[in-house]
């Protein structure tokens, strides 16, 4: 898709000139970069000063042109960060809003109420009024709303931002199914790496209203300033895994990364069937240059050094050891190791640092 | 017996025209309404001030003015006249007096509570594919519904409270154009003091009990 807009804000202009074509496609910056602003754009909410947007070959928007598809016309879902449903209707009749809609985008007519409601996991919730809701249930049920009116495209605005930390673990999931579920271009708006990292294959990375760079998320965020400057912020390392054994008394289950190497995290008391994401901050790893003995954590992993990024003081090691690692050390920690790209180091994880997704 | 059939007789004449002159205004109201809440456009300001005026105006000059268009002698009332409806001193002429002294009160409670749903609601419908008259019925006319009943309750009762205008325009001929407020005063001016008290009871009984309701639909808020 290809979006080339200038839209004048309260404090300074959202300019951007940008084409790109995934799965999902996440809108990284901080908090009044304009993210909303330009969501609101796309779906035909907000004017446009002057630019051009086209979907799938189809204009929906051309200040040349003087096309000016209204909002209902344009085939685009839009999930915003409070969930927006429809306090009078129930959950049903809030899912089903759309699912008339007339013009037909072509997109993904096999999409079944049904199917919807099984990867959402929302089937229980039809007959309840939404204010009876909690968070992570109302933005699925918005999210269920938006897939079933069958867009062309999906916008996501921080579906997560309005939740606490244990909700959000809970709910991110069903996006990464929703993603894989149905073939549904989204456009995911967000001011957290780890969502970034979770879900996106493209990311846009933008600050007052401008667009600083773009690409694949593991190297854009990597190396973009962004990361490191902002030192509260988590970056996490998300592999999917498949489970391969438990031991309750142990307290721990044993996992199998895609490269097929092996980690130990919390126990899991009911095993997933299907593969599954774990998380583990790239602060929360240690790295040795020798085989450390005598240490309580759970894994020791053998690896490579790939890169060494240093921006003011903080490093972002990327490590091979079966699959790609970001480790946050400080500068001071790199010097004192020795640290050199090529070099071998040990990757040191304790168990109980990696959380399920 | 306290309730003549005089007394009966006045209050079903008031409350039927009234409901009437509420009925009549509400779509008008409603849709003036969702106007100078949700759009802008030239010189709303000015309708907006003109729509008010009725509020704020000596109820007499109101009825002075109403007695202007539609008397026979202006083009209006004439233009009527020949069509063979009359609107001067009959239970018409307390219609329009009704409607047009109680419709700024409608229309701002009404406009209130457009105002007081959430437009991104009305957005997000559009994405969904909703017309703009799906997106009025469906999410904007039953989230602001109280709003809108305890407008009419307003109204309602502005209307059976009306003097003024009605008087000018309607004039006061019992059986035929005398309603509670009518009758009230003519009764105090002719010495039927009792009476005047049954009416008097009746009007502060109906007019609590309107905007007890009206009050009551408000606090209990818009949101379903």
């Amino acid at each position: 898709m290809l979006l080339r807009c200038r839209i004048p804000l309260e404090h300074f202009e959202l300019d951007l000139n940008v084409s790109f074509d995934a799965r999902v496609t996440a809108i990284f910056g901080p908090s009044g970069s304009g993210k909303t602003t330009l969501l609101d754009a796309i779906a035909g909410l907000r004017a446009i000063a002057a630019g051009e947007i086209e979907i799938d070959g189809q204009i929906l928007f051309s200040t040349v042109k003087g096309i000016h598809l209204p909002p209902r016309q344009r085939g685009i879902g839009y999930v915003p960060q409070e969930a927006a449903l429809f306090p009078h209707l129930s959950v049903k009749q809030n899912i089903l809003f759309g699912a008339g809609r007339e013009i037909q985008t072509g997109r993904s007519p096999g999409i079944q109420c049904a199917h919807v409601l099984e990867v959402l996991e929302i089937g229980g919730l039809l007959a309840r009024p939404v204010t009876k809701l909690s968070g992570g249930e109302a933005q699925r049920v918005a999210l269920a709303r938006a897939i079933l009116s069958r867009p062309r495209l999906l916008l996501l605005d921080e579906p997560l931002a309005a939740l606490d930390i244990g909700l959000k673990e809970r709910i991110l999931p069903y996006l990464g199914r929703v993603r894989d579920e149905f073939a549904i271009p989204m456009i995911y708006v967000t001011h957290n790496l780890t969502e970034v990292l979770t879900l996106a294959d493209w990311v846009l990375m933008i600050h007052q209203g401008r667009l600083i760079t773009q690409g694949v998320p593991r190297e854009t965020l990597r190396t973009t300033r962004a990361m490191l400057q902002s030192p509260d912020e988590q970056f996490e390392n998300v592999f999917t895994v498949t489970f391969v054994d438990s031991d309750a008394n142990a307290g721990r289950s044993k996992v199998r990364v895609q490269s097929g190497e092996e980690l130990f995290i919390p126990y899991l008391p009911q095993p997933p069937t299907r593969p599954f994401q774990i998380r583990i901050s790239a602060d929360a790893i240690m790295v040795a240059t020798q085989n450390p003995q005598g240490i309580s954590a759970g894994n020791v992993v053998p690896g490579v050094v790939r890169a060494i990024d240093i921006l003011e003081g903080q490093a972002m090691l990327t490590v091979l050891a079966g699959e790609e690692f970001y480790v946050r050390l400080t500068g001071a920690a790199v010097s004192r190791l020795g640290l050199l790209e090529g070099g071998r180091v040990f990757l040191i994880m304790k168990t109980r640092s990696f959380h399920l997704l | 017996m306290i309730f003549s059939f005089e007394t009966w007789q006045i209050t079903v004449f008031s409350l039927s025209v009234g409901l009437a002159s509420t009925l009549l205004i509400l779509p008008f109201g409603v849709v003036l309404a969702w106007l100078f809440a949700r759009k802008t456009w030239p010189l709303k300001s000015f309708v907006e001030t003109v729509v008010l005026l009725p509020l704020v105006m000596p109820p007499v000059s109101t009825g002075l003015i109403l007695l202007k268009i539609f008397g026979r002698r202006s083009p209006i009332g004439q233009w009527l006249y020949e069509r063979g409806v009359e609107i001067v001193f009959n239970w018409k002429g307390v219609l329009i007096a009704m409607s047009v002294m109680s419709f700024p009160l409608l229309v701002r409670s009404v406009r209130t509570s457009f105002a007081e749903v959430n437009p991104r609601l009305e957005q997000i419908a559009a994405t969904l594919g909703a017309s703009p008259l799906k997106i009025f019925f469906v999410i904007t006319i039953p989230l602001a519904y109280k709003g809108i009943v305890a407008g009419a309750l307003l109204a309602f009762s502005r209307a059976l409270g009306e003097f003024g205008a009605t008087i000018l325009l309607a004039g006061n001929i019992p059986g035929e154009t005398q309603t509670l407020s009518l009758a009230v005063y003519n009764f105090v001016q002719i010495g039927k003091d009792s009476d005047a008290f049954v009416l008097l009871g009746i009007t502060v009984a109906l007019a609590f009990l309107f905007v007890w309701s009206s009050e009551w639909l408000l606090r209990s808020g818009n949101k379903a």
